[in-house]
């Protein structure tokens, strides 16, 4: 841990992190107005000490918004990575022990998968189960899936000829006890480093979702929504679009930043 | 020039709810000029000519183009001459005599007889062609041409609107040589008499018409061309219409309005217009059978507030009935005011003195849909009703919840007459009745009134009927819709009718001297 806050980049993505965090966790609490109520007299104005980040087309507070929008967008962005992490690593972790004709099938069934650009598949998975927060959700995680699936095999198969696995199979240790005892400890580093990084890109996704109308509905406050919905509004106060576009920038950034550091500080090479 | 488009912005500005001038005469003597084209944009796409059956806001001008009918719609929102130049009724009102006018072409140079009239009501009345005007005419039982220049419809029932009929956008005249061979070659070709010939169709990017020089107005249409281009991105037809690229917005979206009206050079017309958005409340059970429930929720809903945040102003008021002020025998509809106390107390009466927790369904398309749920939900809050808001996609909303749910947001653009207005939703054969009212006093009002011809007696039957509507408030209806267009001020007699589907064309001329 004390790696990270040796770079740059470490530090500044610790620091988006905690505020992000301390957005998702408290924000329904500290936001100053209730994030739907209407105020027709204080419609699309610039930030003000009565409302610090403006209003958006309804009158409704955009500080208190962006602060009621953080948890479910960031519930978003960790719950489809924990998802499609969760599942790749299954996936790649069996196609990478069980090696042989297992190995080929599945990987190159993912290798179809992966083909296919991110976003489209996602859009594709979308229109098929219908638009929805759950839906998008699945959605990017089953995008997710393919990727993922190919680091966690690939951590596997360097991990799986080690003299201490090899030690384990000497001594006749049950396979199942050689995986979760010996392989996945030693193959989760990589695997933690790419689910971090993921989580801005599966923020960046939902946001696109709900922008495009696909992902969360109004009256919800996620933030992509909020830059939908505010879109029209652009020319005459361009605060509601920028407020829920920086909140997602930041975020995303923050998650990015971390997992950077979070891989360098992994990598042994990179250690001095 | 200066001098000229000033004053005529002017006057166009100060026309927010009353557009009932014919012809709109302040053109100040300015004499027409020909020639010039006229670039219209619109963002939905001219997905097919098809008179017969096509519905799409950009589809209209096109047909309005090419086609004539037996009577317009004009921007009193009366029927005109058009391809008939007199009619008459009997009595009772159950036979129409058309008189057509003489020497009109069609497009490919045939003449024009009262044989296309008949093939062209015989197509119309057809359950095998789909057709959007049918259910306007369904009382026609036998259209015959007595000689080659008049019609006569025999109808089944009396019925005092024909000529309204005859004027629904989709009742234009096809020849009967376009209807005796392909039909689908009406999805992309025209042969009409309208004062535009078809020259380009490209359903993906551009629709051209060129002038008709056989069109039956002498010098007109000015224009030598018109082209309808098509930009799916809201962002860019604004950018291109301010920059001159185009002349006309064929729809100025409420965001935009102000700042377009606000540029230099640019003439933005607000029309009041029939279109609105109801809450629909399904009145075979619980709660929402209760009147005094549906009294409740109008007064928890505060039409002023919805006006200025949804329409930024660009709208009217409505209070609980369908048929809008433009509508002929349309009566004044009291005022019902946003008060949550009153709301709260008749609500108690009906016996939810805890308040009422509501699921309300909105589609997606278009978004004023979703903007009103919310709009509501905020107001009738204060009300004691607990809405909870549900969107889903347009497509599921029409397969699971239209017509079928109990509380859902439906939208409706403006019928022609009051007798189209109501039988499209609220008696109990009406086409999309979805509310379960069903009143048979409401229903013998308006059949009484759609047979007969003396219109002191019809106002004071609309007026009962009206009254009814108003007592049992069967939809909550919020706030009319206004129409918004704009155009270059080097475009003159640029036109919208309130029921937005008539433009008048043919009277724009291109002042760019």
């Amino acid at each position: 841990m004390r790696k990270i806050f040796k770079s740059p980049t470490g530090i500044i993505g610790v620091i988006l992190l905690t505020i992000v965090l301390f957005a998702t966790v408290f924000g329904p609490w500290i936001a100053p107005y209730d994030p739907q109520a209407f105020d027709a007299r204080a419609r699309l104005q610039g930030p003000s000490m009565a409302h610090w980040l403006g209003t958006d087309q309804y009158g409704r507070d955009l500080l208190s918004r962006i602060l009621s929008g953080a948890p479910s967008t960031v519930a978003f962005g960790l719950g489809a990575t924990v998802l499609g992490v969760g599942v790749g690593s299954v996936i790649g972790v069996i196609a990478g022990v069980a090696g042989g004709r297992t190995d080929s099938i599945i990987m190159r069934i993912l290798d179809g998968m992966l083909a296919m650009p991110e976003l489209l598949f996602t859009l594709l998975i979308v229109t098929f189960l219908g638009g929805g927060t759950t839906q998008a959700m699945l959605a990017v995680a089953v995008t997710f899936t393919p990727g993922m699936a190919r680091i966690a095999r690939s951590a596997v198969l360097s991990v799986r000829t080690r003299e201490y696995v090899l030690a384990a199979q000497a001594r006749g240790e049950s396979r199942a006890w050689i995986v979760g005892r010996e392989v996945l400890p030693n193959a989760l580093g990589p695997i933690i480093v790419e689910a971090t990084i993921r989580v801005s890109f599966a923020i960046m996704i939902g946001a696109t979702l709900g922008f495009l109308g696909l992902g969360a509905q109004p009256p919800s406050t996620e933030w992509g929504l909020m830059v939908a919905e505010a879109r029209q509004f652009m020319f005459r106060n361009p605060w509601c679009v920028a407020v829920p576009g920086l909140a997602i920038a930041i975020t995303a950034l923050g998650f990015n930043l971390f997992g950077d550091a979070l891989r360098d500080a992994f990598d042994p090479k990179r250690g001095h | 020039m200066s001098h000229f488009t000033l004053s005529r912005r002017h006057v166009l500005m100060g026309l927010a709810a009353s557009t009932a001038l014919p012809g709109m005469s302040f053109a100040q003597g300015a004499t027409p000029v020909s020639g010039g084209t006229l670039k219209i944009s619109h963002s939905t796409r001219i997905a097919t000519l098809n008179v017969l059956s096509l519905s799409g806001p950009a589809e209209y001008p096109c047909i309005d183009m090419l086609y004539s009918g037996l009577t317009r719609t004009g921007l009193d929102n009366q029927p005109h001459p058009d391809l008939a130049t007199e009619w008459s009724a009997n009595d009772d009102a159950t036979e129409f005599t058309f008189i057509l006018r003489e020497g009109v072409t069609f497009h490919d140079g045939t003449p024009f007889t009262a044989d296309d009239v008949v093939a062209t009501y015989e197509a119309i009345l057809n359950p095998d062609i789909p057709s959007a005007a049918r259910s306007v005419l369904k009382m026609v039982e036998k259209v015959e041409a007595l000689d080659d220049l008049t019609v006569k419809f025999t109808l089944s029932a009396p019925f005092a609107d024909l000529p309204y009929s005859t004027a629904h956008a989709n009742a234009r005249i096809l020849s009967r040589a376009a209807l005796e061979g392909d039909l689908s070659k009406l999805d992309t070709t025209a042969n009409g008499t309208g004062p535009f010939k078809l020259e380009t169709y490209d359903s993906a990017r551009m629709v051209r018409l060129v002038k008709n020089e056989t069109y039956y107005k002498p010098g007109q249409p000015y224009l030598d061309a018109v082209e309808m281009m098509l930009f799916p991105d809201l962002a860019a037809e604004t950018a291109n219409f301010l920059s001159g690229a185009t002349d006309v917005m064929l729809t100025v979206q409420q965001a935009d309005f102000q700042r377009i009206s606000d540029s230099a050079g640019v003439e933005a017309q607000q029309v009041g217009s029939g279109r609105y958005v109801c809450v629909v409340m399904r009145q075979d059970q619980e709660p929402w059978n209760d009147v005094r429930v549906r009294k409740a929720f109008g007064m928890a809903v505060d039409r002023e507030l919805l006006v200025e945040v949804i329409l930024e102003g660009l709208g009217r008021p409505a209070y609980d009935s369908i048929v809008a002020p433009e509508i002929e025998y349309a009566t004044d509809k009291p005022v019902i005011p946003y008060d949550p106390e009153a709301a709260r107390a008749l609500l108690a009466e009906a016996g939810y003195p805890d308040g009422l927790k509501v699921t309300l369904v909105a589609s997606d398309r278009p978004a004023i849909r979703a903007q009103t749920a919310i709009a509501i939900q905020q107001t009738a809050g204060a009300a004691g009703f607990d809405v909870e808001i549900k969107t889903m996609p347009h497509d599921t909303y029409l397969a699971e919840e239209w017509m079928k749910g109990d509380f859902y947001i439906g939208y409706w653009g403006m019928q022609p007459t009051i007798d189209a207005t109501y039988n499209l939703l609220l008696t109990s054969d009406a086409s999309y009745q979805d509310t379960e009212w069903k009143n048979e006093a409401f229903d013998a009002l308006v059949a009484e009134g759609r047979s007969t011809v003396d219109p002191e007696k019809r106002a004071e039957i609309y007026a009962k009927a009206q009254a009814l509507e108003l007592e049992q408030s069967p939809y909550i209806v919020p706030f009319f819709e206004d129409v918004l267009t704009a155009s270059r001020e080097t475009t003159v007699d640029w036109h919208i009718a309130p029921i937005s589907r008539f433009f008048f064309i043919e009277d724009v001329w291109m002042n760019k001297a």
